[in-house]
Protein backbone atom coordinates (compact mmCIF):
# COMPACT_ATOMS: atom_id res chain seq x y z
CA UNK A 1 0.00 0.00 0.00
CA UNK A 2 1.28 3.37 -1.03
CA UNK A 3 0.65 5.02 2.33
CA UNK A 4 2.91 2.63 4.22
CA UNK A 5 6.07 3.56 2.35
CA UNK A 6 8.81 5.49 4.14
CA UNK A 7 9.53 7.74 1.20
CA UNK A 8 6.22 8.62 -0.49
CA UNK A 9 6.38 9.88 -4.07
CA UNK A 10 5.26 13.20 -5.50
CA UNK A 11 1.85 13.99 -3.94
CA UNK A 12 0.83 15.80 -7.15
CA UNK A 13 0.19 12.39 -8.76
CA UNK A 14 -3.24 12.21 -7.12
CA UNK A 15 -6.24 14.47 -6.57
CA UNK A 16 -6.47 18.19 -7.29
CA UNK A 17 -4.68 21.28 -5.96
CA UNK A 18 -6.02 22.33 -2.54
CA UNK A 19 -6.30 25.98 -1.42
CA UNK A 20 -2.72 27.31 -1.64
CA UNK A 21 -2.92 28.46 2.01
CA UNK A 22 -3.29 24.85 3.15
CA UNK A 23 -0.28 23.80 1.07
CA UNK A 24 1.79 26.59 2.63
CA UNK A 25 0.54 25.72 6.14
CA UNK A 26 1.58 22.08 5.57
CA UNK A 27 5.00 23.30 4.40
CA UNK A 28 5.40 25.43 7.54
CA UNK A 29 4.45 22.48 9.74
CA UNK A 30 7.07 20.35 7.98
CA UNK A 31 9.68 23.08 8.51
CA UNK A 32 8.70 23.37 12.19
CA UNK A 33 9.42 19.63 12.61
CA UNK A 34 12.75 20.01 10.80
CA UNK A 35 13.67 22.87 13.14
CA UNK A 36 12.61 20.75 16.13
CA UNK A 37 14.97 18.05 14.90
CA UNK A 38 17.81 20.56 14.40
CA UNK A 39 17.17 22.11 17.85
CA UNK A 40 17.28 18.65 19.47
CA UNK A 41 20.56 17.94 17.63
CA UNK A 42 21.95 21.28 18.80
CA UNK A 43 20.83 20.47 22.36
CA UNK A 44 22.43 17.03 22.21
CA UNK A 45 25.69 18.35 20.78
CA UNK A 46 25.61 21.14 23.37
CA UNK A 47 25.17 18.58 26.17
CA UNK A 48 28.17 16.47 25.14
CA UNK A 49 30.33 19.58 24.54
CA UNK A 50 29.47 21.79 27.52
CA UNK A 51 28.69 19.23 30.26
CA UNK A 52 32.26 18.03 30.74
CA UNK A 53 32.74 15.68 33.71
CA UNK A 54 28.99 15.66 34.38
CA UNK A 55 27.58 12.17 35.09
CA UNK A 56 25.39 10.91 32.25
CA UNK A 57 26.73 13.52 29.84
CA UNK A 58 26.81 10.97 27.01
CA UNK A 59 23.42 9.53 27.94
CA UNK A 60 21.74 12.96 27.71
CA UNK A 61 23.52 13.92 24.49
CA UNK A 62 22.84 10.65 22.70
CA UNK A 63 19.23 10.63 23.96
CA UNK A 64 18.58 14.07 22.45
CA UNK A 65 20.36 13.14 19.21
CA UNK A 66 18.24 9.97 18.93
CA UNK A 67 15.06 12.05 19.34
CA UNK A 68 16.42 14.42 16.68
CA UNK A 69 16.96 11.52 14.28
CA UNK A 70 13.46 10.13 14.87
CA UNK A 71 11.94 13.54 14.14
CA UNK A 72 13.98 14.10 10.98
CA UNK A 73 13.29 10.58 9.71
CA UNK A 74 9.51 11.04 9.80
CA UNK A 75 9.24 14.72 8.71
CA UNK A 76 9.18 14.29 4.91
CA UNK A 77 6.82 11.31 5.08
CA UNK A 78 4.34 13.28 7.20
CA UNK A 79 4.53 16.24 4.82
CA UNK A 80 3.87 14.06 1.76
CA UNK A 81 1.02 12.10 3.37
CA UNK A 82 -0.65 15.33 4.60
CA UNK A 83 -0.34 16.89 1.14
CA UNK A 84 -1.76 13.75 -0.44
CA UNK A 85 -4.70 13.66 1.98
CA UNK A 86 -5.48 17.34 1.28
CA UNK A 87 -5.40 16.72 -2.49
CA UNK A 88 -7.84 13.80 -2.10
CA UNK A 89 -9.99 15.77 0.38
CA UNK A 90 -9.44 13.06 3.00
CA UNK A 91 -8.85 13.56 6.75
CA UNK A 92 -5.18 14.09 7.63
CA UNK A 93 -3.44 10.86 8.71
CA UNK A 94 -2.94 10.49 12.48
CA UNK A 95 0.58 10.55 13.89
CA UNK A 96 2.17 9.19 17.05
CA UNK A 97 5.16 11.51 16.71
CA UNK A 98 3.93 14.41 18.94
CA UNK A 99 3.15 11.98 21.79
CA UNK A 100 6.44 10.10 21.28
CA UNK A 101 8.36 13.36 21.30
CA UNK A 102 6.63 14.60 24.48
CA UNK A 103 7.42 11.37 26.34
CA UNK A 104 10.97 11.23 24.98
CA UNK A 105 11.85 14.82 25.93
CA UNK A 106 10.23 14.33 29.36
CA UNK A 107 12.36 11.21 29.96
CA UNK A 108 15.55 13.08 29.02
CA UNK A 109 14.55 15.95 31.33
CA UNK A 110 13.89 13.57 34.26
CA UNK A 111 17.21 11.81 33.59
CA UNK A 112 18.97 15.20 33.58
CA UNK A 113 17.39 16.07 36.95
CA UNK A 114 18.48 12.70 38.43
CA UNK A 115 22.05 13.17 37.14
CA UNK A 116 22.08 16.68 38.58
CA UNK A 117 21.08 15.38 42.03
CA UNK A 118 23.76 12.65 41.81
CA UNK A 119 26.31 15.29 40.82
CA UNK A 120 25.55 17.57 43.77
CA UNK A 121 25.55 14.77 46.39
CA UNK B 1 12.36 31.67 -14.46
CA UNK B 2 11.70 35.38 -15.08
CA UNK B 3 11.43 37.42 -11.94
CA UNK B 4 7.91 38.75 -11.33
CA UNK B 5 7.08 42.29 -10.26
CA UNK B 6 6.33 42.65 -6.57
CA UNK B 7 2.59 43.17 -5.95
CA UNK B 8 1.44 46.70 -5.13
CA UNK B 9 -1.45 45.45 -2.97
CA UNK B 10 -1.91 42.56 -0.58
CA UNK B 11 -3.04 39.60 -2.65
CA UNK B 12 -2.26 37.06 0.04
CA UNK B 13 -4.66 37.35 3.00
CA UNK B 14 -2.89 36.51 6.26
CA UNK B 15 0.51 36.84 4.56
CA UNK B 16 0.77 33.06 4.24
CA UNK B 17 3.53 33.25 1.68
CA UNK B 18 5.66 35.61 3.76
CA UNK B 19 5.21 33.47 6.88
CA UNK B 20 6.26 30.42 4.91
CA UNK B 21 9.35 32.21 3.57
CA UNK B 22 10.26 33.21 7.14
CA UNK B 23 9.82 29.59 8.27
CA UNK B 24 12.28 28.56 5.53
CA UNK B 25 14.74 31.22 6.70
CA UNK B 26 14.50 30.12 10.35
CA UNK B 27 15.10 26.55 9.25
CA UNK B 28 18.15 27.57 7.20
CA UNK B 29 19.60 29.48 10.17
CA UNK B 30 18.91 26.53 12.51
CA UNK B 31 20.80 24.27 10.04
CA UNK B 32 23.80 26.57 10.17
CA UNK B 33 23.79 26.71 13.99
CA UNK B 34 23.56 22.92 14.32
CA UNK B 35 26.30 22.53 11.69
CA UNK B 36 28.67 24.84 13.57
CA UNK B 37 28.10 22.90 16.82
CA UNK B 38 28.85 19.55 15.14
CA UNK B 39 31.95 20.96 13.39
CA UNK B 40 33.35 22.30 16.65
CA UNK B 41 32.55 19.17 18.68
CA UNK B 42 34.00 16.70 16.17
CA UNK B 43 37.12 18.79 15.48
CA UNK B 44 37.76 19.05 19.21
CA UNK B 45 37.10 15.45 20.20
CA UNK B 46 37.75 13.33 17.08
CA UNK B 47 39.55 14.76 14.06
CA UNK B 48 39.50 17.96 12.02
CA UNK B 49 38.37 15.97 8.95
CA UNK B 50 35.12 14.93 10.68
CA UNK B 51 34.26 18.63 11.05
CA UNK B 52 33.58 18.60 7.28
CA UNK B 53 30.12 17.13 8.01
CA UNK B 54 29.26 20.16 10.11
CA UNK B 55 30.77 22.61 7.58
CA UNK B 56 28.71 20.96 4.82
CA UNK B 57 25.55 21.55 6.86
CA UNK B 58 26.51 25.23 7.31
CA UNK B 59 27.02 25.60 3.54
CA UNK B 60 23.69 23.88 2.92
CA UNK B 61 21.97 26.30 5.31
CA UNK B 62 23.53 29.26 3.50
CA UNK B 63 22.42 27.95 0.09
CA UNK B 64 18.93 27.35 1.48
CA UNK B 65 18.81 30.93 2.80
CA UNK B 66 19.66 32.35 -0.63
CA UNK B 67 17.23 30.00 -2.39
CA UNK B 68 14.45 31.06 0.01
CA UNK B 69 14.84 34.72 -0.91
CA UNK B 70 14.79 33.96 -4.64
CA UNK B 71 11.90 31.51 -4.34
CA UNK B 72 9.85 34.08 -2.38
CA UNK B 73 10.12 36.53 -5.28
CA UNK B 74 9.51 33.87 -7.94
CA UNK B 75 6.32 32.65 -6.27
CA UNK B 76 4.39 35.94 -6.46
CA UNK B 77 3.36 35.44 -10.08
CA UNK B 78 2.31 31.77 -9.92
CA UNK B 79 0.36 32.39 -6.69
CA UNK B 80 -1.56 35.28 -8.20
CA UNK B 81 -2.44 33.20 -11.25
CA UNK B 82 -3.78 30.44 -8.99
CA UNK B 83 -1.01 27.84 -9.29
CA UNK B 84 -0.24 25.53 -6.36
CA UNK B 85 2.96 26.49 -4.47
CA UNK B 86 3.65 22.83 -3.60
CA UNK B 87 7.39 22.04 -3.85
CA UNK B 88 8.13 18.32 -3.23
CA UNK B 89 11.79 18.64 -4.29
CA UNK B 90 12.57 21.26 -1.63
CA UNK B 91 10.85 19.17 1.05
CA UNK B 92 12.76 16.09 -0.09
CA UNK B 93 16.17 17.78 -0.14
CA UNK B 94 15.71 19.41 3.27
CA UNK B 95 14.15 16.27 4.79
CA UNK B 96 16.93 13.97 3.58
CA UNK B 97 19.71 16.43 4.47
CA UNK B 98 18.37 16.70 8.03
CA UNK B 99 18.12 12.90 8.39
CA UNK B 100 21.74 12.55 7.19
CA UNK B 101 22.98 15.32 9.48
CA UNK B 102 21.15 13.98 12.51
CA UNK B 103 22.28 10.40 11.86
CA UNK B 104 25.92 11.41 11.37
CA UNK B 105 25.82 13.54 14.55
CA UNK B 106 24.49 10.49 16.41
CA UNK B 107 27.30 8.30 15.00
CA UNK B 108 29.94 10.90 15.96
CA UNK B 109 28.56 11.14 19.52
CA UNK B 110 28.57 7.32 19.80
CA UNK B 111 32.13 7.10 18.47
CA UNK B 112 33.32 9.62 21.06
CA UNK B 113 31.37 7.99 23.92
CA UNK B 114 32.77 4.51 23.11
CA UNK B 115 36.41 5.59 22.93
Amino acid sequence: MNKQRWFPGDPRQVGSDPDYRFTLANERTFLAWIRTSLALAAGGLGAVTILDDFPGEEFLGIGLLALSFATAATAYRRWALNERAMRLDEPLPPSKLPATMAVGVALVAVAAAVFFVIDTL
Amino acid sequence: MARQDRPSQVFDAGLQQERTALAWERTAIASMVAGVLLARYSAQELHVAVAAIGILQVVLGAVLLIWTGMHYDDLHGPLRSGESPVHPLAARVVGLATVCFSGLALIVAFAIALR
